[in-house]
């Protein structure tokens, strides 16, 4: 990442067209006005290389796909490559006491570059950030008037809460006449579109019903969600949504950078790199790390072992994570294979479908010696029970018996909402609080257009509301157990730092990173509430188990 | 429309605190028939006499009285070509059949007053109380408006909105004016034009409802009893409006048979000083004074007016007021008929208070009835005022169920800013413990020491065979044996009661 840093010193840009997820594919990000507008446009679809249908070479759980050393000659074959952004300008104004950390290796290296393109690129890139900017003038938010307000619990303008809590209270109190009113008044104001209160209403509302009508066996009340859409359209929306909010993207690109951090560490370069990828990403997490990695001085590790846990389906939606689940024939595999055969990464993907988190072990992953291996955890720890029994510390104790150099883990940074941590009425306003981040901050990333996307992904978020196994936690209590078993916080690179920052300068004004001392934690906040916490981990010395 | 009532009743049976009945109520409307086909519990045979029957049987002395209010004004106002119909118990079998072919709407319509009533309960909790919100009221007030007219759809609709313009008014801080823009988009009427408004609403208020009439004549009946041997009687009028009370009392002086030649009348009417609407109110006394006088020099009935004007803030001196030694005094307090303005309950109480030191021969009292408080604070409150202008629309509508333009009228003339000025009263009156605002006049009248004096069979009588020309879902009831009350269905709306400061037991 220094070496970006580097450029950007060469070539300053008042607008800066940060490293995204979609700029990795050639001619994603100009196609994407179109594409918003209609989804199903198959021109425009064809853009995305790495799902390109005429891609799907290989079809296994378990590929392997080597790329030739040819394709390391310094005439780009793919300018795909070198259509790679620069990174924003922000390491200039940071002073070095931010982080008065030893930085990690800096091997600097010329990025190769066709300039004509990215010329092009830029272009468009400015457009989108002109856009932006316009918006945020006429919402008239100023990051730190938020940062001055918002750390109290600001509950202004959240008009659905008012409601829904109160039902939610009066169900736990049996007082069926004050339910029965609020939910009449929730039914009218309640809309699957409009603005952020609305549709916290149209899901809250939905959940209070199933909830009354006996929830375990309501899994048909289920509305639009990932497992029950179609796989294309799921992965564009997918795609769109990290293309608006971070709410992804960011940990994303933090555990990306801290996978780099890490492995610049390791003195044998040679190593082989091993991912076991416990998310919630579906794949699109990777492909800026594949390119940062073929980018790498010395080119990538020999081969990019990634194990994938697929999260296991449950007969009960109900029980399952939110984002967890795709839709059936999801597998980007394939799609990572041939991206990563243009950058001459030598991937190696296998995917472990039905394998419940408890059942993992280091010989169902595999785990060689030769290797580095990695753990990223990403919004799925929570799906396991923390109490009676605390699966989560158990799971915990076998990742650090893997002995991974390093463990990624960001989760949602909530109160727990589990039938042990308080009643109904409890559980359920925590979760409506999640859900509220989630439609507001969505709200704001759609900048108010409604879409068959945007309604995808809120349906799957609004699985938090009716999904009885979901249990967060606050980030206190995360690092209290990655410490009792065994691990020590690690603090995230400058670049990682600078990364996500300069991420995060594209998204709406009321996103806040917020690094923390404490554990190395990075937070990401909402208007002032805080929505998940990125740590990265390694093994303390001399820790015995 | 007892979908309206029936509504709210679930409503407030939620509230627990509030009971009332709920099955009663139906929604029949069809019956048609004549007063004397009923048994009102009165033996015609045996009927005593009652002195103003024949103002009760014929209209024409009214209708000629407010057509002489109306040239008065110097206007001509043609709001209602043809000449309206007065219903006698019910509707007509047209009306029935209409009622049936609209039987499917009604469903949906009850399910919408459902709707409206939980959204208004809302806004009124949003409003106030532990949860309160501004956020929710405003998006609440919104919701109703999407969904309602003042001058549109079903009684529960329109009368939702004006509690929602009520409620508006709450939220932003301006209770209690009646916001003008509930009368749509037409320019600002001039006075005159108001003017004639509200004699007209007036008088279908008068043809549609029993309302004025019951308060009218009962206290009528109670004063005619009380001073039939007296040969100058003085009567002081807390509120005359356009003294149309008095026109039926005269009539009914000058006709009593085998009695006594009329005695001498005079009627002090009480006017409220001060500025602005104060001169008007003046204005508008003078010009009732005016009327009466000519009324009563057609009939032979020697009178004489006067006023009498309260102090500044609107509290009277017993001083300010000219007795004449030898006049049986009446005092006459009618408060909040539909078409009444507001007036304070320290004016009232400031009034009764003075009056009292006066011993006059009896003080008649007409008065809204409202609920028990109980502890629903604004929303309980809220709620029984919703419930009390949801039974004078349903009433109104019973009346004249085809009118619905002419109802709109008196609605918006009338009842809408009466909706706005409870509201914000109950608003302002909120965390009160019910002490200061709780208390009806009579009930304040019997601690301060006043008699009651019964109210006597034929008085009782002349109110059932007045509620026997309208909608057989009025009722009247006798709450104690110096008061009545006018009911639409289980609902009580109006009460008149009889009192006395003087020991003598000359009525009982």
């Amino acid at each position: 990442m220094s070496a970006t840093k580097n450029m950007i010193m060469e070539e300053p840009e008042p607008n800066p067209t940060p490293d995204h997820i979609l700029d990795w594919i050639e001619d994603s990000v100009s196609c994407f006005p179109s594409f918003l507008n209609d989804p199903y446009n198959s021109d425009d679809i064809n853009g995305y290389q790495w799902w390109d249908e005429s891609q799907d070479l290989i079809d296994s759980s378990v590929t392997s796909l080597n790329t030739t050393a040819t394709a390391t000659s310094t005439t780009p074959t793919y300018p795909t490559i070198f259509n790679h952004p620069s990174p924003p300008d922000s390491s200039k104004k940071r002073k070095a006491s931010d982080h008065p950390l030893p930085k990690p290796s800096q091997n600097h290296h010329n990025p190769r570059k066709n300039q004509s393109r990215r010329t092009r690129h830029a272009d468009d890139g400015d457009a989108a950030v002109e856009e932006v900017v316009a918006v945020k003038k006429s919402v008239g938010n100023k990051k730190g008037t938020n940062k001055a307000t918002g750390s109290n619990g600001n509950k202004e303008g959240r008009w659905a809460e008012q409601l829904l809590n109160p039902c939610a209270a009066a169900i736990s109190m049996g007082n069926m006449s004050r339910v029965h009113h609020l939910r009449y008044v929730l039914h009218e104001l309640a809309n699957d579109t409009g603005d952020a209160n609305h549709r916290l209403a149209f899901h809250g509302l939905r959940a209070l019903a199933q909830h009354l009508s006996n929830a375990s066996t309501s899994s048909s009340s289920v509305g639009q969600t990932f497992a029950y859409t179609d796989a294309r359209f799921f992965q564009r929306s997918l795609l769109k949504f990290y293309e608006v909010s971070p709410w992804f993207a960011f940990p994303n690109n933090i555990a990306n950078s801290s996978i780099l951090q890490i492995l610049a560490e390791e003195p044998d370069r040679s190593q082989n790199l091993h991912i076991l990828d416990i998310g919630v990403s579906h794949g699109v997490q990777w492909p800026t790390l594949l390119e940062a990695l073929s980018r790498r001085p010395g080119g990538p590790p020999p081969l990019v072992r990634m194990t994938v846990i697929a999260a296991t389906v449950e007969n009960d939606q109900n029980k399952e994570t939110p984002f967890s689940v795709g839709p059936p024939g999801e597998n980007l595999s394939s799609r990572l294979l041939s991206f990563a055969k243009f950058m001459n990464v030598n991937l190696q993907i296998n995917r472990l479908d039905n394998h419940p988190l408890k059942s993992l072990s280091a010989q169902v992953i595999n785990i060689a010696r030769d290797q580095t291996l990695i753990v990223c955890a990403q919004f799925r720890l929570h799906h396991l029970n923390h109490k009676s029994p605390d699966e989560r510390t158990e799971f915990l104790r076998l990742l650090r018996s893997m002995e991974p150099k390093g463990v990624i883990l960001s989760e949602n940074n909530m109160e727990c909402s589990c039938k042990n941590c308080g009643d109904f009425a409890t559980g359920f306003s925590r979760r409506v609080d999640y859900l509220w981040r989630f439609l507001d901050s969505t709200s704001s990333a759609f900048k108010g257009l409604e879409g068959d996307d945007r309604r995808l992904m809120e349906g799957e978020a609004a699985k938090a509301l009716t999904n009885w196994g979901e249990m967060n936690e606050r980030k206190e209590k995360w690092c209290e157990r990655m410490r009792g078993v065994g691990f020590v916080g690690e603090i995230l690179g400058e670049d990682a730092i600078d990364g996500a920052r300069a991420l995060l300068r594209k998204y709406d004004s009321n996103w806040e990173m917020r690094p923390e001392e404490k554990d190395g934690c990075v937070g990401l906040w909402w208007k002032g509430q805080p929505v998940s916490f990125c740590s990265l981990w390694k093994i303390k010395d001399g820790y015995e188990n | 429309m007892s979908l309206v009532s029936s509504a709210i009743a679930m409503a407030m049976a939620m509230e627990d605190t509030l009971e009332f009945d709920c099955s009663v109520y139906s929604n029949n409307t069809t019956t048609t028939t004549s007063p004397n086909e009923h048994d009102y519990g009165c033996n015609r045979r045996n009927w005593p006499p009652i002195d103003n029957w024949e103002a009760l049987a014929g209209h024409d002395e009214f209708k000629d009285l407010i057509e002489s209010m109306m040239d008065d004004e110097g206007l001509n106002f043609n709001l209602f070509p043809s000449e309206v119909d007065v219903v006698e118990g019910g509707s007509s079998n047209s009306e029935s059949a209409n009622m049936m072919a609209v039987d499917d709407e009604t469903n949906n319509d009850d399910c919408k007053g459902l709707r409206l009533v939980h959204l208004l309960i809302a806004a009124a909790e949003a409003l106030t109380g532990v949860s309160k919100s501004r956020d929710l009221a405003r998006v609440i007030l919104f919701r109703l408006k999407e969904l309602v007219s003042p001058t549109d759809g079903t009684n529960m609709e329109r009368l939702a909105a004006y509690f929602t313009e009520a409620l508006q008014c709450l939220l932003e801080g301006t209770g209690g004016v009646h916001p003008k823009n509930l009368i749509g988009n037409r320019p600002q009427r001039d006075e005159q034009h108001h003017q004639a408004e509200v004699l007209a609403a007036f008088q279908l208020l008068q043809e549609m409802s029993p309302y004025v009439k019951f308060g009218h004549f009962t206290a009528n009946q109670a004063i005619l009893e009380a001073v039939s041997h007296d040969r100058r009687v003085h009567i002081v009028d807390y509120d005359i409006m356009e003294g149309i009370q008095w026109a039926s009392l005269m009539q009914a002086l000058v006709s009593r048979k085998d009695g006594p030649p009329a005695p001498h009348l005079r009627i002090t009417a009480i006017s409220r000083g001060g500025s602005g609407s104060g001169r008007q109110s003046i204005g508008t006394v003078q010009k009732t004074g005016r009327r009466l006088i000519s009324f009563a020099a057609s009939i032979g009935q020697p009178f004489s007016f006067h006023q009498c004007r309260l102090d500044s803030d609107e509290t009277f001196r017993p001083s300010a007021l000219k007795l004449v030694r030898g006049e049986a005094l009446v005092i006459n307090c009618m408060l909040h008929l539909p078409h009444f303005n507001h007036r304070s309950p320290d004016s009232v109480a400031s009034f009764l208070s003075g009056a009292k030191t006066l011993t006059p021969r009896i003080v008649t009292m007409v008065e809204e009835e409202v609920g028990p408080i109980g502890e629903g604070g604004f929303v309980g409150r809220f709620l029984d005022t919703l419930h009390h202008y949801s039974a004078l629309y349903d009433s109104l509508e019973a009346g004249f169920p085809m009118h619905s333009r002419t109802r709109a009228l008196v609605e918006r003339v009338f009842l809408g800013p009466r909706i706005s000025g409870s509201l914000a009263r109950i608003y302002r009156a909120r965390g009160d413990d019910g002490s200061n605002s709780g208390g009806s006049s009579g009930e304040w009248l019997a601690t301060s020491g006043l008699r009651a004096v019964p109210i006597s069979f034929a008085n009782h009588c002349q109110a059932k065979l007045l509620l026997g020309l309208f909608n057989d879902g009025y009722r009247v009831e006798e709450l104690a044996n110096n008061k009545i009350t006018l009911g639409w269905k289980s609902r009580r709306l109006l009460s008149a009661s009889v009192w006395t400061p003087s020991d003598s037991d000359l009525y009982i």
